[in-house]
Formats: structure tokens, C-alpha cells, sequence
């Protein structure tokens, strides 16, 4: 394995042990559908309850990191510091109007070693980077596309 | 499976895919191609690396 495996090894491992469900979303969910693409962080989606903001604050712990912050005044967002890579928690849904319930219908389980991550449909990170609608989104935009062209091709699908 | 053992398999794999589904997507670029057909033929756990780490001097590595 290489760091980056063993990291989102590491990771899904973590959220086993605190019982947070989450969906690995953004480019990282990109990557695990086969994508050529890469990433400064790993996107988590999970539902904004108290009980996950406590089990939020128990992975930090568990994975040996600071205590979750804010990313910023306008959002809910919080971003976990000081592991090998900034892991960015959202709540709820993403841009889009794709909520957690819907993302998770589609979602499909990934083997990373002994865990397993459920991870956003590349149709849905496909989706959300097309709302969201930033340039670094909006970069990827082509290649994520012809990944899931091929990815339909090769299970005899259409390519369009 | 070895390093050279997992790269062969990964090599004949992607040249098959390529192959079949080459005439279904002219479109693509045929070095986009390839590459997507790695990534996406090679399993996550075999030393895929997809994180950039900035360095202070400003640069990156992965």
C-alpha cells in the first residue's frame, strides 16, 4: 500500500471504531471510482446530528489529531488539522441539492485493507463539483466525465 | 503477487480494455485513455498515491 492508501486506511478504520457513518464524497470518492485525479484533502459527508458531532470529536482523538474547527463563520463545515492531510467534514448534503440520504442510495462499499469505506457514485461527485462550481472543480469536470464514459463502456453500457 | 507479477496483469488488462472499447469512445483522447483505464483497472490497496502535499517552498509532491 502506498501513504495515501494507508492513510484512507487509516481513516475508515477510525470511523469504524466511533461508529460515525460517513460517506467518503469529493475527489477522493473520484479516485476510489477510478478516477486519475488528485486531491490536498479527504472530504467526509455525515448527518449533522449531536450524537455524530460527539463521535466527530472522537475521531480527532482516535486518529491522534487537533479537535475539529470551523472552516469558516458562513458554513457548518469542520476540517480536522495536524494528520497526514486535512480531512474535511460536511453535514448533510452537497451542493447540488444532494442530500445524504440520496448519496448514500447510490453509494457504493470500497475494501481499504480490513475496513470498507462507503463512497459517493461518480455520477454524484460528478454533480456536486458541477453545482459547486469553483475552478478547482470545475478543472476536473472533464476527466471525472470520460471516467465515467469508460467506466460505462466497459460494463458494455452506452459511452455517452 | 510480486510488484512485476501485479504490473504485467495490470499492463495486459489495460491493453484488452483498450482494444475493446477504444471504437466506443473516439472521441477521448487516446493517452487520456490509458491513463483512466489504469487507474480505473488497478484496485485501490496496490500503491495508488492521490494526495499532493504542499511544501513550505511553495511546491508540491505526491
Amino acid at each position: 500500500m502506498s501513504s495515501d492508501e494507508l492513510f484512507l486506511q487509516e481513516v475508515v478504520a477510525a470511523l469504524d471504531r466511533v461508529g460515525l457513518e460517513a460517506i467518503v464524497v469529493g475527489t477522493v470518492a473520484g479516485v476510489l471510482n477510478g478516477a486519475p485525479v488528485m486531491t490536498q484533502d479527504l472530504d467526509l459527508l455525515v448527518r449533522d446530528t449531536p450524537r455524530n458531532r460527539e463521535k466527530i470529536a472522537k475521531l480527532s482523538a482516535a486518529l491522534r489529531i487537533a479537535a475539529p474547527v470551523e472552516v469558516s463563520e458562513l458554513s457548518r463545515a469542520l476540517t480536522l488539522l495536524g494528520g497526514a492531510l486535512p480531512i474535511d467534514i460536511l453535514f448533510d448534503a452537497l451542493p447540488g441539492g444532494l442530500s445524504f440520504e440520496a448519496l448514500r442510495s447510490r453509494s457504493s462499499r470500497v475494501q481499504i485493507g480490513d475496513s470498507a469505506a462507503t463512497v459517493a457514485a461518480l455520477a454524484d461527485v460528478i454533480a456536486s463539483k458541477e453545482a459547486a462550481g469553483r475552478p478547482k472543480d470545475l478543472a476536473q469536470l472533464p476527466i471525472l466525465r470520460d471516467t465515467q464514459r469508460i467506466r460505462g463502456a466497459l460494463k458494455g453500457g452506452t459511452s455517452t | 503477487m510480486d510488484r512485476l507479477a501485479e504490473a504485467e496483469r495490470l499492463r495486459v488488462a489495460v491493453l484488452e480494455a483498450r482494444q475493446r472499447i477504444a471504437p466506443l469512445v473516439p472521441d477521448i483522447d487516446p493517452g487520456d485513455l490509458l491513463l483512466i483505464l489504469q487507474s480505473l483497472l488497478r484496485p485501490i490497496g496496490t500503491g495508488r498515491r492521490f494526495f499532493l502535499r504542499k511544501r513550505d517552498s511553495g511546491g508540491y509532491v505526491f
